[in-house]
């Protein structure tokens, strides 16, 4: 096989996939009324991209042979597709959502930033616990599990920040504060994975080889355990923290085009006129 | 012993002399931004003389080919010392200084929001400095194992001299001073600003200093922590950094560029901060695109603490990693481009008033850029293993911190030495330093690019008489020799200035930050009244009440 059989044989329509995004796009459509905006498409495309990840071959390959294209998928499912989803979806309409109990009360709870930026940066750090990762690999409903709990984890932690709802968003200099700690927690797991050395999951050492792929993989594109680790751990580091970096830019271009009025006001009392005076304290 | 024990003088005049009753003691236990943020500068400067000297022997060293100057043990030290000393004792004191005396200014406080910390943060410096340059006087010298003190040289059984503990001694002392430093930026400029100063109008200085602030306080603990590694290692026998005892060498190198990087930031961000202050003034106009000149800042920063391992290219990371990070490497030249685009589009079209400071802030620009332009070529993982190591990279690295940090330094110096003190430098004086700068630096460090194309690697104490070497060793040699004497012109100016320069007035470049509406040097207090603040320019709007910057702001 070569590398284009490979990309073309190894598509994989999973049922649960496409119910998930038909589900989401019928959802969408009976709740906006059908009426389609310029945000419709980035949520459209956000379904797009949730199916892409999990029927291309990225899943069939990110699951059994290279952790590699796990990692993209990874960065695509909690930080693309949440991230466009909540793009898409408009204020009025999340307005009404949140007046729904218990869905309102509880994104009060998790759309609190503490807890979100835990939930975002935790959902890196456990589901990446090299036994955890090797077991999931190998069960399908845990597979499917640890896939939607990226993508509902992504909403939470970008709600803070892109929230439809403006009052639920973090100021603009807290929200880079929140995003750039948020890069760096993803900077120190990078790391880990890219400098540990080969092995560290030790699903894609020996995979089951059904195929017939892995000398290809191995040999012709010189895909070994410990380039694949590399990769895997320096995509998330530097692809998956200049996603954060763009979103800060995002939040800082809009805090500077937006009204003065919408800023916070310094209170402090050091910062009203200073009065003639040769005391020293 | 005597029972008078002196009390800390009440401060009246703004620098008070050190001859009067208390002179002394009024300096030394101030807390006051201001007097801290002088004392930062004159400490620089002392440092910058020191490092400069060290800077000079190891030129003589190498003026031709196997000269006996220095031994190659002095020598180490010398190039060890000359690096600790620029980098953590010259440009962090001095821009930290800067900061220091001009952020309350800018934004109309009173002092820092912790003015003892303040003073704590100087006076750990001075004690680093002594630490480090105590070391000399150490049975074996000063340490030799460069300023990144790689180990495991700079483990026990490779550096069995005092020299290297004593180096992270200070350094540690030093660090701690930044961290604080840093804290006391940070809470100062969220908190303690003028009704109007909202975060979108702050001085881009200031805004420079806020996002340096919090790279300080986020990468200073890393390389702390590495120091206090070391000294376990060197006092107590750990072994964190040596291979043969299960240790990892490398790990030394991942601390120290994760630290060291986002550091050169560190170095040259307030820098950027001082050139979008002067070049808008002299050119008249407002700073062209604001917004991108701030954005940008924090787009570095993110950026600086993620490429490291550029440093790192000859360990042999594996491919895959250089080439990320070569990628990475590169993004960086995209918001620092952008603030380049913007100085110059802020000098197009504009009334340009070429006083020193102005001078001083092109040429910025101009060295800075060739010193990113190399730094874009080093990124890339096969060109860095050419050259890594020679004097491509010490040519890249003066290019980017003399070219770029001490020029920004010394157009800060020109600018606001009439508000410090009262008091114009000459003008004369100044193009005399600024033309003797131009022709020292570019002397003595472009030629190193060949060099070190050529092949000849740094940190070794002299060269065979290679075709050409010598010559070209001694063009740069006296270059820096044309370097000194522009430093001791700059001195003179300084002295002469403050002798007999003449009186600055409180706005004598006709700026609009808050700092040059209060008289200089600025009172003890700093404000009798400070102007309201309605825009970016909040003098300007004080002048021309019909134009302001923002035509919504013209309501009294």
């Amino acid at each position: 096989m070569n590398i284009w059989q490979v990309l073309s044989s190894t598509w994989n329509m999973e049922p649960w996939v496409l119910i998930t995004a038909l589900a989401l796009l019928v959802g969408y459509g009976i709740t906006t009324g059908f009426r389609f905006t310029k945000l419709s498409a980035l949520y459209i495309l956000g379904v797009l991209i949730f199916v892409l990840a999990l029927v291309s071959p990225l899943d069939y390959l990110g699951r059994t042979y290279l952790f590699s294209a796990h990692m993209i998928q990874h960065i695509l499912l909690l930080l693309i597709v949440p991230l466009l989803l909540l793009l898409g979806i408009p204020k009025a309409l999340a307005e009404r959502a949140l007046k729904i109990e218990p869905l309102g009360s509880a994104m009060k709870v998790l759309g609190n930033p503490i807890i979100a930026w835990f939930l975002g940066v935790g959902a890196m750090w456990v589901w990446h616990l090299p036994s955890l990762h090797n077991t999931v690999v190998a069960n399908d409903n845990l597979y499917i599990v640890q896939q939607i709990s990226f993508v509902l984890i992504g909403i939470i932690f970008w709600w803070p920040v892109f929230s439809p709802v403006e009052s639920r968003r973090l100021s603009p200099l807290v929200s880079t504060l929140y995003l750039s700690s948020a890069c760096l927690g993803c900077t120190i797991l990078g790391m880990l994975i890219t400098f540990a050395g080969a092995g560290l999951y030790t699903a894609y050492l020996n995979p089951a080889d059904s195929i017939g792929i892995l000398p290809l993989l191995r040999g012709e594109l010189c895909l070994t355990p410990g380039v694949d680790q590399q990769i895997g751990g320096l995509t998330m580091w530097v692809p998956g923290c200049l996603i954060y970096l763009v979103a800060s830019m995002v939040t800082i271009a809009r805090w500077y085009g937006a009204p003065e009025e919408s800023e916070l006001i310094p209170n402090s009392g050091a910062g009203r006129l200073a009065t003639a005076s040769h005391k020293n304290k | 012993m005597s029972s008078r024990i002196p009390i800390v003088p009440e401060n009246i005049k703004p620098l008070p002399l050190l001859k009067e009753n208390e002179g002394m003691l009024s300096w030394v236990a101030s807390v006051d931004h201001k007097q801290i943020g002088i004392m930062y500068l004159l400490a620089s400067m002392v440092f910058f003389v020191i490092g400069g000297i060290e800077a000079l022997v190891i030129r003589i060293q190498l003026a031709q080919p196997e000269f006996g100057f220095i031994s190659p043990e002095v020598y180490n030290q010398m190039f060890t010392m000359h690096g600790t000393t620029m980098i953590f004792f010259v440009v962090m004191p001095f821009l930290i200084g800067v900061g220091v005396y001009l952020v309350p200014l800018m934004i109309g406080a009173r002092d820092m929001a912790f003015p003892r910390l303040n003073a704590l943060s100087f006076w750990l410096v001075i004690f680093g400095g002594i630490l480090l340059y105590y070391s000399f006087f150490t049975q074996s010298g000063a340490s030799e194992v460069g300023w990144f003190a790689y180990a495991p040289l700079s483990e026990k059984p490779f550096s069995l001299n005092k020299g290297p503990t004593y180096w992270v001694l200070g350094l540690l002392a030093v660090g701690i001073s930044s961290v604080a430093s840093g804290l006391n930026n940070i809470v100062t400029i969220l908190t303690m600003r003028i009704k109007g100063m909202t975060i979108r109008r702050l001085p881009l200085f200031v805004w420079m200093i806020l996002v340096t602030s919090f790279l300080l306080v986020f990468v200073i603990p890393v390389i702390a922590s590495a120091f206090s590694m070391m000294l376990l290692d060197r006092l107590l026998g750990a072994t964190f950094f040596t291979p043969a005892h299960g240790g990892s060498a490398i790990l030394w190198q991942h601390f120290f560029w994760g630290f060291g990087h986002p550091e050169v930031y560190i170095l040259i961000l307030p820098a950027f901060g001082i050139i979008s202050e002067v070049i808008p003034v002299f050119s008249r106009k407002p700073i062209f695109g604001y917004e991108f000149v701030a954005g940008s800042t924090v787009a570095i920063g993110l950026l600086s603490v993620g490429v490291w391992a550029h440093h790192m290219f000859a360990v042999g990371l594996g491919n895959v990693a250089n080439l990320y990070f070569s990628l990475a490497s590169m993004l960086i030249a995209i918001p620092t481009g952008v603030k380049v685009l913007n100085w110059v589009a802020t000098m197009w079209g504009g009334k340009i008033y070429f006083a020193t400071p102005m001078l001083f802030a092109v040429a910025f620009i101009i060295e800075f850029v060739m010193g990113g332009l190399t730094g874009v070529a080093i990124a890339s993982a096969p060109i860095d293993w050419v050259v890594t190591d020679s004097y491509f990279i010490v040519a890249h690295f003066h290019y980017v911190l003399y070219g770029g940090s001490l020029f920004a330094i010394f157009a800060g110096v020109y600018y606001w030495f009439p508000k410090f003190t009262g008091r114009m430098m000459s003008e004369t004086l100044g193009k005399w330093h600024f033309w003797l700068t131009i022709v020292g630096f570019n002397m003595t460090f472009f030629i190193q690019h060949f060099l070190g194309v050529m092949g000849m690697p740094r940190r070794t104490y002299t060269y065979q008489d290679f075709p050409y070497w010598g010559s070209m060793n001694l063009v740069s040699t006296i270059g820096a020799l044309i370097l000194a004497l522009s430093i001791l012109v700059f001195i003179w100016n300084i002295f002469v200035s403050l002798r007999s320069g003449k009186e600055a007035g409180n706005n004598p470049w006709h700026a609009w930050t808050l700092e040059w509406a209060t008289s200089s040097p600025p009172a003890v207090h700093n404000f009798d009244l400070v102007p309201p603040v309605r825009g970016r320019r909040p003098l300007w709007d004080l002048e021309h009440p019909d134009t302001p910057d923002e035509p919504n702001a013209k309501v009294v």
